[in-house]
């Protein structure tokens, strides 16, 4: 890479709930609060329907870090898919930390649909952590 | 021939003769020393055929699954009134009856369908293991008598402990009983066991950059030959996420970066399912240790939901399942 570290900026993937971050992360734009532009929202039905797979695959092609949010537990659109997601999640980020996957690579949080203020807090906390990181060298594909 | 051998002869000769079972699993001396082959027998004259020693390495809970499969395939367009019910029996140890277990648990085939017959097992011979006390010398015969093993090489004849050679897994193993069965060929109290974790910790102390220099150096050995995926008893899915195009979840080169994608997840599926059969490491061309990060998912398993893998048929895998309160120390909360 040409650039420079002063002029790195990393790239978040972050995997949202429609009903709720989702709606939290619209509630911070009305809102006109600011937070960093390296995040990448992407729109799911549900935390529960996020396929672990999305995770690793965005780490495989060059995402620096991934953050994972839905809705607090006992406030699912579906009743218990954030539920039964919290026991994939928490598997998946063990074992990507046991094989050395940086623990702050992959972050995962609950945010409702009334916290824009909490989204905009993360985006700028969770931002900040990859920095620190530095650009992901851990399961990139490069030709 | 010893007892276990007489008595898994005998039920799988009476099952066959009274035509409760349709086909036995089990295995059958092997083309090489010290190796065992499955075999599937059909007719009670062949039952002199079944073996069951130290060398019985492969979980047949695989094939009992592929037989069951095939057959509830063959019977989809058959009318109702004609439809048949297959039997199959097996020979089981502690970790097959294990798989056998999460096959049911996960509604692969109904209780009836099978039959148990379940056989003590203290462990098997690891061939890396062997093949590092003979110096990797071509074993042309060998024989397992009680503790001991004599190995044949063409360099000379060595006496081993069995301890020396049995497999790591079974070292921790403390299922040397049949966790379910229908009959049972004798029992042996449950071996005294080190702590099956010990290598987890050790290798969870190293620094992030240590162990991914270990994952990545041991994944580059990987051929994708899916040798592993093919004995696995819980991968039984009829079409593998390696090898879907639509989308191409691990790609079809040869980029180091896909091996390790194809073992993250693969290995991330057996999370609350990995009975510890240590077959995945068994046939392991390139010998990658695949059991070190297994072992992770099942201490997690243990320490996070109190579950282990196909040990209880009513207690639900830890995926399909969730409680209220389940630990959440790993949620990010902004200050």
């Amino acid at each position: 890479m040409s650039q420079t570290t002063e002029e790195w900026e990393p790239k978040i993937v972050a995997l949202v709930c429609n009903w709720c971050t989702y709606a939290g992360a619209d509630l911070a734009g009305i809102s006109r609060l600011q937070y960093p532009p390296n995040v990448r929202l992407i729109r799911l039905p549900c935390s529960g329907r996020i396929n672990p797979f999305y995770i690793v695959k965005a780490l495989q092609h060059g995402a620096d870090g991934v953050l994972v949010s839905g809705c607090h537990p006992g406030e699912c659109h579906y009743i218990s898919g954030n539920l039964i997601a919290r026991r994939k999640f928490a598997f998946l980020n063990n074992f990507l930390n046991y094989i050395g996957i940086e623990a702050d690579r992959t972050i995962f949080t609950w945010v409702s649909a009334s916290e824009g203020d909490k989204f905009a807090r993360v985006i700028d906390e969770v931002t900040a952590k990859v920095k620190a990181l530095g650009p992901a060298t851990r399961l990139i594909k490069t030709d | 021939m010893n007892d276990i051998e007489k008595n898994i002869r005998e039920e799988a000769k009476r099952l066959l003769d009274e035509n409760l079972v349709d086909l036995v699993i089990g295995y059958q001396e092997g083309t090489l020393p010290l190796q065992t082959a499955p075999v599937f027998i059909s007719s009670g004259d062949e039952v002199d055929k079944l073996v069951f020693n130290s060398c019985c390495k492969q979980n047949l809970a695989i094939y009992v699954h592929a037989a069951l499969k095939q057959h509830h395939q063959a019977q989809e367009r058959v009318k109702p009134e004609d439809k048949k019910q297959k039997v199959v029996g097996v020979i089981a140890r502690g970790c097959t009856s294990r798989s056998l277990v999460i096959h049911l648990q996960e509604q692969q085939y109904l209780r009836e369908e099978i039959v148990v017959i379940g056989v003590p097992c203290s462990g098997y011979i690891d061939k890396n293991k062997l093949a590092e006390k003979t110096d990797g010398a071509e074993i042309v015969a060998g024989s397992v008598d009680g503790d001991t093993v004599t190995v044949e090489t063409a360099k000379g004849t060595t006496k081993l402990k069995l301890d020396e050679v049995l497999a790591g897994n079974c070292l921790t193993c403390a299922y040397n009983n049949p966790v379910i069965s229908d009959f049972s060929a004798g029992e042996i109290p449950a071996r005294d066991c080190a702590d099956e974790f010990a290598e987890v910790d050790e290798f969870a102390a190293l620094s992030e950059s240590e162990r991914w220099d270990y994952f990545s150096r041991e994944m580059n050995k990987c051929m994708r030959c899916f040798a592993c995926r093919n004995i696995c008893p819980s991968c039984y899915c009829a079409s593998c996420f390696a090898e879907q195009s639509q989308p191409e979840w691990v790609g079809a080169g040869i980029n180091p970066s896909d091996n390790q994608v194809f073992q993250v997840m693969r290995m991330f599926h057996m999370a609350g399912r990995c009975v510890d059969c240590g077959s995945c490491v068994e046939v392991c061309a390139e010998g990658i240790d695949l059991r070190k990060f297994l072992k992770k998912l099942d201490q997690d398993d243990q320490n996070l939901y109190g579950h282990k893998a196909g040990v209880k048929l009513d207690e639900p895998s830890p995926l399909a399942s969730f409680r209220e309160n389940d630990r959440e120390t790993f949620i990010f909360e902004p200050e």
